[in-house]
């Protein structure tokens, strides 16, 4: 009696250890896709590109602010482009400085400013600094 | 966008208030325009005056630079820059600091000035209480100790008990 009961609670258990064994197997940080920087990038290019008022420029920009990583040179064009086409200079300074907060020391910031100088110039814009130590 | 960003300073705004909030400041920006020819206010010093525009005026402000940034931005003049940018991002509103400058060198001369005044209160009541009492002396606790094994007090553990050294009553060095 009991070891019959012993059999069948080890049969009806077998199946279950089969099922967990497979997940342990398996590397635990391929559970979710992981967004590699250029995906990131030209997914972000992509929506500044297609935004098309001030409240979506200025919502996507607080999400791609939002990573752990500063948004590629390509996305602050695209950016500073979005925020030209819905007519607000004050987002497209305010771009920069995001960029200026999210790098972690000034050089960095300067090859931003550097790389971004055709753009600044086109459009004319003058990042805070310009405007306000001037 | 630049009204309705007055109406409700940088919050996402769901679909159905956005619309509340535009037909409302559509109509409210209407106002203002029919009912005359809007006066010019001048950029030059939006940042110093701002705090103390009516809401109307900052919304002929907003309304002015609207205008302004549609045009090519190479011909804005740093004034009319440095108003956009203020308007939009400066600290004002929800980007008030919390603390006005200046707030941290009060801080810390208050709180010095704070300790300095306990200093002086602990150092004065000090200097104004009576002299210790006398039996708080060296020669009165050997006094006491002398007392003691005369009386053989606390013979077992104490004072008086064989091979004791310590102190007995003498706490003074």
């Amino acid at each position: 009696m009991l070891r019959a009961q012993l059999a069948s609670t080890l049969l009806r258990a077998r199946p279950a250890a089969t099922r967990v064994a497979p997940a342990f197997a398996r590397p635990s940080s391929s559970a979710h896709g992981q967004e590699t920087f250029e995906s990131f990038t030209e997914r972000y290019v992509n929506f500044f590109q297609s935004a098309q008022d001030l409240f979506e420029v200025q919502r996507g920009l607080n999400n791609c602010f939002a990573h752990d990583l500063v948004p590629a040179p390509a996305v602050v064009e695209a950016a500073v482009r979005a925020a030209r086409r819905v007519n607000d200079y004050a987002t497209a300074v305010r771009v920069f400085e995001g960029v200026r907060e999210k790098v972690e020391n000034k050089q960095q910031y300067q090859q931003y400013l550097d790389e971004l100088k055709p753009l600044r110039e086109e459009l004319g814009i003058n990042v805070r600094e310009e405007l306000y130590e001037s | 966008m630049q009204a309705l960003r007055l109406a409700r300073p940088r919050l996402p705004l769901r679909p159905a208030n956005r619309a509340f909030a535009a037909a409302a400041s559509s109509a409210h920006a209407a106002a203002p325009a029919a009912s005359s020819a809007s006066p010019v206010i001048p950029l030059s010093n939006v940042e110093a005056m701002w705090e103390r525009l009516s809401a109307d005026e900052q919304l002929v402000i907003h309304q002015q630079l609207e205008e302004l940034q549609k045009k090519d931005w190479k011909t804005l003049s740093i004034d009319e820059k440095k108003a956009a940018y203020y308007v939009a991002f400066g600290p004002h509103g929800p980007r008030a600091p919390v603390s006005p400058p200046g707030t941290l060198p009060k801080v810390i001369a208050g709180v010095a000035a704070s300790i300095a005044a306990a200093g002086v209160i602990f150092f004065s009541i000090r200097a104004t209480a009576p002299a210790p009492p006398r039996t708080i002396s060296k020669e009165w606790e050997e006094a006491a100790n002398e007392r003691a094994l005369e009386q053989k007090s606390n013979p077992i553990h104490g004072i008086s008990s064989e091979g004791y050294s310590g102190p007995g009553f003498v706490t003074h060095k």
